[in-house]
């Protein structure tokens, strides 16, 4: 029994690799190998929808297409975690941040023995 | 009573909206111990709110009472004020309310927001990136992407994120330092610790000392991670170990320098890097102990202030 996210993914991927809109039905039919019921695809559909990832036209059957490509939500996502959007505390233990080409030579240079050019660049403030 | 009590907050309020996160920030110390060193921070900022709202109260009620908690209840219940209430008492009794109104609310406004953003990352993460057992243990994910970046998500469901480009530019045991850096993160909750400083700043954009302690804290909660990653590591230098991890991490992003006023400087990396090659002496004990003690005097300091005069 597959979890529900790796549901959901599976689903993203059938919705990303489409070319166009894509039905339940189709959906369910292009994943006949894991015999899931249409009201299990209809159910992961909505929650996906509902998390934002979908949108869906206003055909009988309704038809399903992502919001955004795969490649532009994990953009997305970097450019929140660089910092670029300006909401750092949400995903606050970024490991280091990125420092300029000047501060990155010291950097390397603390490494490689020497003892760093301007050493009370940290202390002054 | 009452004027001398609200004098005594006013001043403890100043010192600690200015000269002692100044002298905190520019202390050498906590790098030795950054764990009391935090302590004593949060201390400032509790201190800090408690004096300043409680000297406005205390001045804005003295009419009803000689000590707080009487005057307090005499205003709650309409009674009659002894003395006569002057403008400046009704101006200190609502620049005490809109200043716990806006802490308060801010911090709460904050919370709700970064959960908000962290579930939205939590959701696409799920989407973007199947879990990934190959880097370091268990729940990590391996997000594709070219630039050498690690990040953890708290929560009741805390998620460990490496990059394709940080897997790419270290080897396993350089890995494993990141991950256990970022581990150290989660077990301690250290997002709860700076939640209240990113609030604040938000709340008083013209105080430096927010910007001060906000920053304070940012770099001691990294400084803590590292040393709490060290104890679960093991190899032939695991300090080194994680100070080339950092040093990778930080200068491998090629240009990608975020130019907001969150841009990370070298200052505190380099800082992070020197403790960790050249370790520093541990805290005496009697140093340790005296900061906590300070801390914890601090926080009574104003407490006291606000509820002696009712007993004595």
């Amino acid at each position: 029994m597959a979890s529900l996210g790796e549901l959901e993914r599976t689903l993203m991927d059938r919705l990303w690799a489409a070319p166009g809109p894509v039905s339940a039905t189709e959906l369910q039919q292009q994943l006949a190998d894991r015999g899931l019921a249409l009201t299990t695809v209809h159910t992961v559909l909505s929650r996906l929808e509902q998390k934002g990832f979908l949108v869906h036209d206003e055909r009988r059957p309704r038809r399903f297409t992502p919001r955004a490509t795969r490649e532009a939500h994990a953009a997305e996502l970097m450019h929140e975690v660089l910092g670029q959007a300006g909401d750092r505390q949400a995903a606050l233990a970024r490991f280091v941040g990125s420092v300029d080409a000047e501060d990155a030579a010291m950097l390397r240079a603390l490494l490689a023995g020497g003892d760093g050019a301007g050493s009370d660049a940290a202390g002054a403030r | 009573m009452l004027p001398a009590t609200a004098l005594a907050l006013g001043v403890l309020a100043a010192l600690l909206a200015w000269p002692v996160p100044a002298a905190l920030a520019r202390a050498r110390w906590p790098r030795r111990d950054p764990l009391a060193a935090l302590v004593c921070w949060q201390a400032v900022g509790l201190a800090g709110g408690l004096s300043i709202i409680g000297a406005l109260l205390v001045h804005g009620l003295a009419p009803w009472g000689h000590s707080l908690p009487e005057a307090w209840w005499h205003w709650v219940t309409w009674q009659d004020s002894a003395e006569p209430v002057r403008g400046d008492h009704w101006v200190a009794q609502t620049l005490a309310a809109v200043l716990a109104l806006e802490l308060l609310g801010v911090l709460a406004l904050s919370g709700v927001r970064t959960a908000r953003t962290r579930r939205r990352h939590r959701a696409l993460l799920e989407l973007l990136v199947r879990p990934s057992d190959t880097p370091a243990q268990g729940e990590t994910l391996l997000l594709d992407h070219p630039a050498p970046v690690a990040f953890c998500i708290p929560g009741a469901r805390p998620l460990l994120v490496l990059s394709s480009g940080m897997v790419a530019e270290l080897d396993g045991a350089q890995l494993d330092a990141v991950v256990a850096h970022e581990r150290a993160h989660l077990r301690e909750h250290h997002h709860l610790l700076l939640l209240p400083f990113v609030a604040w700043r938000a709340a008083l954009p013209v105080l430096p000392a927010a910007d001060r302690a906000h920053d304070g804290v940012r770099d001691l909660v990294e400084m803590r991670a590292d040393d709490v990653a060290l104890r679960s590591l093991s190899g032939p230098d695991p300090r080194r170990t994680l100070a080339v991890a950092i040093v990778a991490a930080a200068g491998g992003a090629g240009g990608q320098v975020p130019d907001g006023a969150l841009a990370v400087t070298g200052g505190p990396v380099a800082v992070r890097v020197r403790r960790l090659l050249a370790a520093p002496d541990p805290l005496p004990a009697r140093a340790r102990w005296a900061a906590l003690a300070s801390a914890v005097a601090l926080i009574f300091l104003p407490t006291l202030l606000l509820l002696l005069p009712a007993v004595v």
